[in-house]
């Protein structure tokens, strides 16, 4: 964390080495988080990019108090979204577009195993986009609690009410 | 029957292991390719006003939001910390941005500035020069008024304020007439 404000104090500083050690940190875990959101490879290279693009406009507007980690998935956030606004529907892809490696199970245990994955693949790409944001952020993305609530500009209770709906509907569909 | 919330977390664990594709070689050079030479600093008042601007928001509207969560700011962190800092960035832009507009005469826009207030709570006349004057401009005059006998509060092109003598706004006077004949 301290390691963390460091960082983006140099960057409110206008240090260019903070940017690039900025881009090392963060370009993976954007780029799967919009995969995991549901967009194409292609698509989550170029929106990737065009996060960091809108950090460099905006790193002015970044409070000394916030966590830089949860600043980067809000643009990231707003990026997907107005993403979607533009071309219409909220990601086409479904998260089975992935490639599934099999795990070192027997083969009837990868089976069912990877059968379940399948279903809860459909399942979180068929959650309204506010839902499916929680579990990317906080299961898929390991942000915590307070960390995704931040990055979606909501309160912690909104997120966990969120957070409950959303594994309420998949506890349901999958039974 | 519905599924354990442990078991459904064990799975959407194994789905994000299963779903950390490897990234493509060379993304990260493209993105640090678009690092600019110089990274911009507080321009949180710019984007402000164009994000107003894009919206096309009333003028008038922008600046009561803008004003007033300015005040606001003022008043829970009258010692400029941080959190009031951008606020006040984003009047300093606002009011510049109003002064070149049509509502260049609208003094009330100054409301929120440190140190005026013993204009608005007294209801003082102010002298105002702002039509004219660059935004960011330290040595022009925005406007003055009258605090007691010899002593006048004046604001800066740059939204500096000051308390000076007779003699001195005199002199600043002098200053904004010969720049406004040259």
């Amino acid at each position: 964390m301290e390691k963390q404000e460091t960082l983006a104090g140099r960057l409110q500083a206008g240090e260019r080495a903070a940017a690039v050690e900025l881009v090392d940190k963060y370009y993976e875990q954007i780029y799967l988080c919009m995969r995991r959101l549901g967009h194409s490879r292609d698509v989550s290279e170029d929106l990737t990019q065009e996060c960091f693009l809108q950090v460099w406009k905006h790193i002015g507007q970044l409070r000394s108090g916030r966590a830089l980690k949860s600043w980067m998935y809000h643009i990231a956030g707003n990026v997907s979204k107005l993403y979607w606004r533009k071309h219409g529907g909220r990601g086409d892809v479904s998260l089975a577009d992935f490639d599934m490696e099999a795990s070192g199970e027997d083969e009837l245990s990868a089976v069912e195993r990877n059968e379940q994955l399948v279903r809860l693949t459909d399942t979180v790409g068929r959650l309204p986009l506010k839902l499916r944001q929680t579990i990317v952020l906080h299961y898929m993305q390991h942000l915590t609690i307070s960390e995704s609530s931040d990055a979606l500009g909501i309160r912690k209770g909104t997120f966990k009410s969120r957070l409950n709906r959303a594994l309420s509907f998949l506890r349901k569909e999958l039974k | 029957m519905i599924m354990e919330k442990d078991r459904l977390e064990n799975l959407l664990n194994e789905l994000t292991e299963r779903t950390g594709e490897p990234v493509r070689p060379g993304l990260a050079e493209d993105i640090k390719g678009t690092i600019p030479a110089e990274l911009s600093r507080h321009r949180g008042g710019l984007d402000t006003i164009r994000i107003m601007i894009d919206l096309r928001v009333n003028k008038l509207a922008a600046a009561a939001v803008i004003i007033a969560a300015m005040i606001i700011g003022i008043t829970f962190w009258p010692d400029g910390a941080s959190n009031s800092d951008g606020l006040y960035q984003d009047g300093k832009f606002l009011v510049e941005y109003l002064l070149k507009g049509e509502m260049a005469s609208s003094k009330n826009m100054l409301a929120g500035l440190p140190g005026s207030s013993d204009f608005f709570q007294d209801g003082r006349e102010a002298v105002y020069y702002g039509e004219g004057v660059e935004g960011g401009d330290k040595d022009a005059l925005i406007m003055h008024w009258k605090i007691s006998e010899d002593s006048y509060r004046v604001i800066y092109g740059d939204f500096r304020t000051d308390v000076v003598t007779a003699s001195e706004l005199i002199r600043l006077q002098a200053k904004m007439l010969q720049r406004k004949v040259k």
